[in-house]
């Protein structure tokens, strides 16, 4: 039997789909009557999407000028 | 491919037959999101400038090699990941130590010793990313220890493969999985603290 601890242990290779069957059988087990790991699956995939949301980056006019001259001057030669 | 994909493809077209306005274009479809990853990986922004201009100097000057076996975008965050990860290496820089990430807590028995508060992963599909939210996540990343962030960034954010990454930080396969499960849960943590204050 899972505990909470071997759950999330085995998120990772559960979200990939590498879990054995046995394993995919215990995890859900659990799951099934663990509603904080439940929640604790859900935000562990909401991870990912929230950082990929938060970490988007512009590079600064100043900065983005600079590359282009940069470029410029090394495809001139 | 989708339609972005395919002017990359024309563009890059272009460029490889002398085409410099077209390679002008794809330096601008894509310094964002190179500056940006090389930002995160070095968390500095003069590092992050050289970085990029390496980066698209170095798709310059092999433009006619190019197959075009991946996207251009893709080629060129994997310079730009090899370039901080260089980069990286040769610095000497104090880091949060490892045991220091922040985890869930289990009982004696295994059970978590905390429940979530609030189950706050519905948020991640929301319109807008709350301000506050994205500057809480952009700091926890880059509080994550030399190692864990490279690892959470080439696979969470830049969609990497396990084996591409294992090989551009010269760790195994495992080691990648280990460390991103650990920054997952640590970033997970940081996330729910921010929910707790609100």
């Amino acid at each position: 039997m899972f505990t909470c601890k071997d759950s999330i242990h085995s998120l990772l290779e559960y979200v990939d789909g590498e879990l054995s069957e046995e394993e995919v059988q215990l995890l859900k087990e659990h799951l099934h009557g663990c509603a904080p790991c439940v929640d604790f699956l859900n935000m562990y995939r909401a991870t990912p999407k929230l950082a990929r949301r938060a970490l988007v980056d512009e590079m600064p006019g100043e900065m983005a000028g600079k590359l282009k001259a940069f470029l410029r001057g090394k495809m001139a030669k | 491919m989708n339609d972005a994909a395919l002017e990359d493809r024309a563009l890059l077209e272009r460029a490889q037959e002398g085409d410099m306005d077209a390679f002008e274009t794809l330096v601008e479809r894509h310094k964002d999101r190179v500056y940006g990853l090389a930002l995160r990986m070095t968390r500095s922004e003069a590092d992050a400038a050289e970085i990029t201009q390496d980066t698209f100097f170095a798709a310059y000057q092999n433009l006619k090699a190019f197959r075009g076996e991946a996207a251009f975008g893709s080629w060129v965050h994997r310079i730009a990941a090899n370039n901080a990860l260089m980069r990286l290496r040769h610095q000497r820089v104090v880091e949060a130590a490892t045991e220091e990430m922040l985890a869930p807590e289990f009982t004696d028995r295994g059970s978590l010793a905390e429940y979530p508060e609030i189950d706050w992963s519905r948020r991640a599909d929301e319109k807008v990313l709350d301000e506050e939210l994205g500057r809480a996540i952009r700091q926890a990343t880059d509080r994550l220890p030399e190692g864990y962030r490279e690892v959470f960034l080439l696979k969470d954010v830049e969609g990497m493969s396990y084996e591409e990454i294992a090989e551009m930080m010269g760790i195994s396969v495992p080691a990648v999985k280990s460390r991103l499960h650990r920054a997952r849960l640590a970033l997970r943590e940081e996330i729910d603290a921010f929910y707790k204050e609100v």
